[in-house]
This record gives structure tokens, C-alpha cells and sequence, in this order.
């Protein structure tokens, strides 16, 4: 047990290191904008704010319970609670960042790409087919075209 | 090229904003991205709008690679759709 004084607590240290896990699992979603790789980036998302958590669970229970050795019963809690807040957000970002549907009857590789015609951004129609037959450059026509559907809403 | 359900103007606007030089291609009634089994229902504020998939086509019209994400925070770089392009001769 730690020695205690009764003019001056110790520092809660896991409180604090919880919050600067917290702070992490906040600014760990700028990591999609770094060049590693992404598959990983979702689980640190998720992670790290459970680690932070969990830290500051122990810190505010050794607040309240040695209060005479631990100080951090106001701000652990208040922290704590925000920290709940971060780690229900993160939790719902990741549930509803993979509720994708499945695509089962997406052209698949090998498969012929269904042909469309879309308008572009100056109104002019433009077809899969014609793409791919156009001259570009000093080739007589595009060896491959990369179609990139996105979510939009920009 | 890009294609969502975004009407040509707010496409316009990204291509402006973001200095996107490459065709971006609109479809707001979500005929091709259905044809492609692409659409994500109420995917955003309960709208219906395209999952976000990549294909690489080639000059026959024949998907050389594909790429559909598990997580919509995920998605290829361009260097890795730019290393698959390259395999095509």
C-alpha cells in the first residue's frame, strides 16, 4: 500500500494515461490520410478507446476507494464519462462503417462489365463502350478504364 | 471515372474544389449502379446511394480486378489501382 501524507495525494497516473489514450483514439482517425496500411486503421479506431476506457475505470475506482491515497474522483469521473461518449461513437462508426450490402451480382473478374451511358459533370453522355474504343493520347484506343463507384453526398 | 448519385453541378463543385481531373459521371436514379448490384440502401440519411467499389476494366470490356471494401473508411490508394493498371498490356 502506498505511504500516504495527508497534506499531499499522489497523482491518479492511470487517469491521466487513459485520457491521453482517449485523446489518441480521437486523432487515430486522421490515420487514413498516412500512407500505411488501412485495414489496420479501423481496429486502432476501436482499440484504442477501449484501452483508454478501461484505464480510467481503474483509475476512478481507486479513486473512490482509497480516497485517502488517490485523488480523482471529480475529473476521473467527468473524464470517464466523455471517454463512454467517445468509445459509443467509435463503436457505432464501426458497426455502421461495415453495414455494407454483400454485391453478390457484381461483375466479377473475368465477367464481362455491363455497358452504361452517364452524363458527365458538362452534360454530355458518356458510355462504358465508347470509353474503351476512344483514341487517347497516341494510342488508338484505352487498354483498360478504372471505374470507381463512390457514396457521393460530397 | 467516378460515378455516384451526385447530379453533374455537385460533382462539378468536388472536381473544382478538389482539382479532380478525371470524368466523374452521375447517376441519380441509380440505373448502373443497380445494374452492378451496387446500391446500399438509406446508405446515407436514408437515401439510397452506391456502395463504394473499383473495377479495372480492360480493352474488351472484361473486369481485370476488382475491389469491394468491408469497411467504407477503407479504400484502395491510388498507387495500388495504379500497380493493377499497369499489369494490363
Amino acid at each position: 500500500m502506498p505511504e500516504t501524507n495527508p497534506s499531499h495525494k499522489p497523482g491518479n497516473i492511470l487517469l491521466w494515461i487513459g485520457l491521453i489514450v482517449i485523446v489518441l483514439a480521437v486523432l487515430s482517425n486522421f490515420l487514413y490520410y498516412l500512407n500505411m496500411p488501412q485495414a489496420i486503421i479501423p481496429w486502432i479506431n476501436l482499440l484504442l478507446p477501449l484501452i483508454g476506457l478501461y484505464l480510467l475505470i481503474i483509475g476512478v475506482k481507486r479513486a473512490f476507494k482509497q480516497p485517502q491515497v488517490y485523488s480523482g474522483k471529480i475529473w476521473g469521473s467527468i473524464v470517464t464519462v466523455v471517454a463512454v461518449a467517445f468509445l459509443s461513437l467509435s463503436i457505432y462508426g464501426a458497426i455502421h462503417a461495415r453495414d455494407l450490402p454483400p454485391s453478390k451480382g457484381a461483375p466479377r473478374v473475368g465477367q464481362k462489365a455491363p455497358d452504361f451511358t452517364l452524363t458527365d459533370t458538362n452534360g454530355q453522355k458518356v458510355s462504358l463502350s465508347q470509353l474503351l474504343s476512344s483514341p487517347v493520347g497516341n494510342s488508338p484506343r484505352p487498354k483498360a478504364v478504372l471505374l470507381v463507384f463512390y457514396r457521393g453526398y460530397w | 471515372m467516378a460515378i455516384s448519385v451526385d447530379p453533374p453541378d455537385v460533382s462539378a463543385n468536388l472536381c473544382r474544389v478538389a482539382n479532380y481531373t478525371y470524368t466523374f459521371l452521375s447517376d441519380p436514379k441509380l440505373e448502373t449502379i443497380r445494374r452492378y448490384d451496387l446500391v446500399h440502401p438509406g446508405g446515407h440519411e436514408g437515401n439510397d446511394i452506391s456502395r463504394s467499389a473499383e473495377f479495372l476494366v480492360d480493352s474488351s470490356g472484361t473486369v481485370r480486378w476488382e475491389n469491394f471494401t468491408e469497411d467504407i473508411r477503407v479504400r484502395p490508394r491510388a498507387d495500388q489501382m495504379l500497380a493493377e493498371a499497369k499489369k494490363i498490356q
